[in-house]
């Protein structure tokens, strides 16, 4: 390659590498005016409870720690997932590995 | 909280010059100032000062040093937030982002409002997909920093990804009433834009429209706003507006099908006769648009379409126009129209050959290049009914004519591969390569076939044409995430059992992928302050389902199976020299081939050093340029060892980490439940191979139910063998036996299967495998039914033969299998495919003579093209370029806009 276009590289590459310095770079912002930030939070409102609610009554479920065994080996799932399936099933074994199968 | 060991005035300042040296990456001076503090015996145990200098050591490249010091400091001084986030930031920068999100918390549990934890958090935890923990943290920063755009933005973003449409929308509204003193125009139509996007996913048609209108003004991206706007139309059912929207899309492009197929959809024409009239009015405006001529043909039948095409097709070839037939290849489906196809061209080359006419009635006369394309399609066409031999014919005579044509030469290989001569193929390739050297995409063509053809050396020295002089060509490719390359070795190193060097290259394509899902890391920061929040979900999305790409599958493909090999067969060192196939040579041949490998040890060994030196010479320069910013970041990935990737422990262990991506992006291929399936067997788990069973019979296609039929053999099998399996296990397959295999035994199963079937070979083939998988006794009956196919059987193919010979060599499937039975085979299979270089009796020299014409060596350097060659081939090729690029080859930089490399 002639010396001519490697220059020409040589000078892309470093207005390349400046080009990224900006992207990167950090630039503090200017302030923008909020008038009633208050009012617009207040409006976005909460989450309701309900997928709280359902957490509870499935931890109230009893399931056997050799179910939840069984079913970590046979199905090659987590502890937490297969409790959460032990307990969807109402701690039936063959229910719930008969929906980890058919999953 | 302040720290618990406060230091006195000069040692603060001198801290805090430490931290600007580290903002600003002037390493050294931060080194020096934290040394001034530590050498301080009154302050030797500082603990923000320590965590500070393991921080600065890590940029320079000592990552182990770094660790030491940054616990160290955290230990002293366990309740500041400055070392818990300088630990953060040590792990982030190893990608460690579970842990780092876990220091970033604790930082925040000793200030719980640092603006800088907190917006590092954020980062961390979009990028980890933690939505819930994102939006809280944006929460945080909304109420901490209102005056902040990016407070705005991202709490909006986390609101979006988390589908909670209108506090998205809301907070986005306020926030644009804040901005009405304009100076970035586009920033704030893209704003708009997205707020427009979002009532779009919320199924608020009516005021995305509303938003739409009332914004006309302000939204600069005009073809959007009237797309967006368009569509709106549509769902609205106000078909009025939208017509004359997308009319004026037309007009703007009357190339882009979405557009006239959007306004068909809105006309809605009744009869064909008015759909016609619809494409007919649009080319009256637009005669030069092909569009709107080609799409007609797609849904006309019978005379009409025998009238369309006609007139389709001769323009197209009168203009020489060589990717027609990728056009025209959606038609192919309906054996009416290929039939009528066949008729068109056939009458087209006779008239052309006798009178220079496309039919006799004609007035015209065309210019020499017509018969050409025209052959050159017919040859295509015929290649795509499987009417290879006669393809090649044609090619044949149209390359006598005109040998500078690189088109025939490509479709000629194409033909030849076909007809699994893999060899001549990479003859014609390399012919067609020579003769435009400065074409890149045949260039990669040809690499690949010389790749497929086991020829890796010749294809790196072709593909070096292309790649940057002083490194490596495997390297620039690694580098440039040249993935069909990759991928395409690793299938060529599996055939030659090199074991080792196929996982590496699986395993780097692995890696290319987890780098592009790094690599959006910069973005999450960058996107908000650039407001390019379209784009930025968008690519958010894209990196979810990334590893949903051909490549990935591909390369997880061919890791399962050498993994799963590897189990079988497990490696011992030493193994390497002797490939198989080795045995069955003569001691002359053995000796040429050792030689040869020697020679390409060799040769290896001298680039491996020639890239060292350069390697080093390259950090030199460097150093030296970096002589006033410090040293930087001298991190590298380590690489991947083939011996060390071969001997693994645990192969089943690593098949299963390349199968989790697949089960969770392509669950839909039949494919995925195989290699689960696959898995599962070897490790006994009856459920997990059940659940594989049950998934691949949702999603198996017509061809793959032999393998099916297979896979539900060995699973009954399995079960049967089976000791000490739990009731509760027992009872789930019990529930399933009956629907998969009916009230019959497995035997008689499996042989209704093949009686049902005993015209197909693959049917055949998977049946003669269950035969002898039930009962090894049956080995001849099961090995003689593989001899039993015959023209009328369906499903043969070079793919399949070649399937059972790789079987019935590997052991695995048969045991040993006599000689004289893959001889016989062996035959069998070179009488259906005389060309196929597969079954080629051993020892015989493949010929890159096909057909009497001479084709150049692989490699020839002197032949540098013919200058004298016919423009219309030049630019031709450029456009056939275009079109076929678009399905195969080059790199994958398409994926993501970031990755725009110019990988070969």
């Amino acid at each position: 390659m002639d010396n001519e276009t490697q220059e020409k590289k040589k000078k892309h590459e470093t207005e390349s590498a400046a080009d990224l310095e900006r992207v990167t770079d950090y630039a503090e912002e200017k302030e923008i005016n909020v008038t009633d930030f208050g009012t617009v939070l207040a409006n976005l409102g909460q989450k309701s409870n309900k997928a709280k609610e359902k957490e509870r009554e499935l931890s109230q479920v009893k399931i056997l720690k050799e179910d939840v065994e069984l079913i970590m080996t046979e199905m090659e799932v987590t502890k937490d997932k297969a409790e959460r399936v032990l307990r969807e099933n109402k701690g039936n074994v063959v229910e719930a590995l008969t929906v980890l199968v058919n999953s | 909280m302040p720290s618990s060991q406060p230091l006195p005035p000069k040692e603060k300042t001198l801290f805090n010059r430490i931290l600007k040296c580290y903002e600003q990456k002037q390493y050294k001076n931060g080194l020096k100032f934290a040394k001034q503090i530590l050498s301080n015996p009154k302050f030797a145990d500082h603990g923000e000062t320590l965590a500070m200098k393991g921080l600065t050591l890590n940029c320079t490249g000592k990552k182990e040093e770094a660790y030491e010091l940054v616990k160290k400091g955290l230990k002293n001084d366990l309740k500041s937030h400055v070392c818990w986030h300088v630990y953060g930031l040590l792990q982030r920068s190893d990608k460690k982002y579970d842990e780092a999100i876990k220091c970033y918390r604790n930082a925040l549990r000793w200030d719980k409002e640092n603006l800088h934890i907190l917006r590092d958090l954020s980062m961390l935890q979009v990028h980890m997909r933690d939505l819930e923990g994102y939006r809280e943290t944006r929460y945080t920063l909304l109420q901490l920093k209102p005056g902040q755009r990016a407070s705005w933005i991202g709490y909006a973003i986390a609101n979006h990804l988390l589908k909670d449409y209108m506090v998205a929308f809301k907070v986005l509204e306020e926030f644009g009433k804040t901005q009405q003193s304009q100076d970035n125009q586009y920033e704030h139509s893209e704003l708009l834009l997205y707020q427009t996007d979002i009532l779009v996913e919320a199924g608020l048609h009516q005021r995305a429209l509303e938003h739409l209108e009332g914004n006309k003004d302000r939204i600069v991206d005009k073809l959007t706003w009237l797309e967006t706007k368009g569509d709106l139309f549509i769902k609205l059912q106000n078909l009025d507006e939208a017509e004359e929207i997308f009319t004026d899309l037309v007009y703007r492009n009357p190339e882009n099908h979405r557009y006239l197929k959007k306004l068909e959809e809105i006309v809605n024409p009744s009869t064909l006769e008015e759909r016609l009239q619809l494409y007919q009015s649009v080319t009256t405006v637009f005669p030069k648009a092909d569009s709107p001529k080609f799409i007609p043909v797609t849904f006309s039948t019978g005379s009409t379409f025998q009238n369309l095409i006609d007139k389709f097709m001769r323009s197209q070839l009168k203009r020489g126009v060589p990717p027609l037939f990728t056009s025209l290849k959606p038609l192919y489906s309906d054996p009416e129209k290929v039939r009528f196809i066949t008729a068109t061209v056939e009458s087209y080359i006779s008239s052309l050959e006798s009178c220079e006419k496309f039919s006799e009635a004609d007035e015209e006369t065309e210019p020499p290049t017509t018969i050409l394309w025209t052959k050159y399609f017919y040859a295509l066409h015929l290649d795509a009914l499987k009417e290879y031999e006669k393809a090649l014919s044609v090619l044949n005579q149209s390359l006598e004519h005109t040998p500078t044509l690189i088109e025939l030469h490509v479709a000629k290989a194409k033909v030849l591969k076909h007809l699994g001569d893999i060899a001549g193929a990479v003859a014609c390739m390399d012919e067609a390569q020579s003769l435009d050297t400065a074409d890149r995409f045949i260039n990669c063509k040809c690499a690949c076939y010389m790749i497929r053809n086991d020829m890796i050396s010749e294809a790196e020295e072709t593909a070096s044409k292309f790649t940057r002089e002083n490194i490596s060509v495997e390297e620039y490719l690694k580098e440039m995430q040249c993935m069909w390359y990759e991928v395409e070795c690793a299938n060529a190193h599996t055939r030659a059992k090199r074991f080792g060097e196929a996982l590496q290259k699986c395993h780097e394509v692995d890696r290319h992928f987890s780098e592009i899902v790094e690599d959006q890391f910069d973005f999450h920061q960058y996107c908000m302050r650039k407001m390019t929040l379209r784009s930025y979900v968008k690519m958010l999305k894209l990196e979810d389902s990334l590893r949903s790409h051909r490549f990935y599958f591909e390369a997880a493909r061919i890791a399962i199976k050498v993994y799963i090999n590897l189990h079988d067969e497990p490696y011992k060192p030493g193994d390497r020299k002797t490939i198989e196939g080795e045995s069955s040579m003569s001691s002359a041949e053995l000796k040429k081939l050792r030689n040869k490998q020697r020679r390409q040890e060799r040769k290896k060994a001298a680039q491996e050093e020639k890239r060292k030196q350069e390697e080093k010479a390259n950090r030199k320069k460097q150093q030296q340029q970096r002589k006033n910013d410090d040293e930087g970041d001298t991190k590298k990935e380590e690489e991947f060892q083939p011996e060390k990737l071969v001997s693994v422990s645990d192969p089943l262990d690593q098949a299963q980490k390349f199968l989790v991506p697949l089960e969770l992006h392509c669950y839909n291929r039949f494919d995925t439940h195989m290699f689960a399936f696959q898995i599962a067997e070897r490790r006994s788990r009856l459920l997990v191979m059940l659940r594989a069973l049950l998934r691949a019979q949702k999603a198996a296609s017509n061809g793959d139910l032999a393998e099916l039929h297979f896979c539900k053999v060995r699973f009954a099998k399995k079960v049967c063998d089976t000791n000490g399996v739990s009731s509760a296990v027992n009872d789930v397959i019990g529930k399933h036996f009956g629907n998969i295999y009916g009230d019959v035994g497995l035997e008689e199963f499996n042989q209704r299967f093949l009686d049902e079937n005993n015209d197909s070979l693959a049917h055949i083939y998977a049946g003669s495998k269950a035969m002898y998988h039930l009962d090894n006794a049956k080995k001849d009956e099961a090995l003689l039914k593989l001899l039993n196919f015959s023209t009328e059987t369906k499903n043969v193919t070079i793919q399949i033969c070649e399937d059972i010979l790789t079987s019935l060599r590997s052991k695995l499937v048969y045991g040993q299998v006599p000689e004289d039975f893959l001889k016989d085979f062996t035959e069998k299979c070179r009488d259906f495919f005389p060309r196929a270089c597969s079954f080629k009796p051993p020892g015989s020299t493949v010929t890159a003579k096909v057909n009497g014409i001479d084709h150049c060596s692989a490699g020839d350097p002197t032949n540098t093209g013919d200058i004298a060659m016919a423009e219309i081939s030049m630019e031709s090729s450029k456009a056939d370029e275009h079109k076929m690029n678009a399905d195969q080859n080059y790199d994958t930089s398409e994926t993501i806009e970031n990755h725009c490399s110019n990988g070969m």
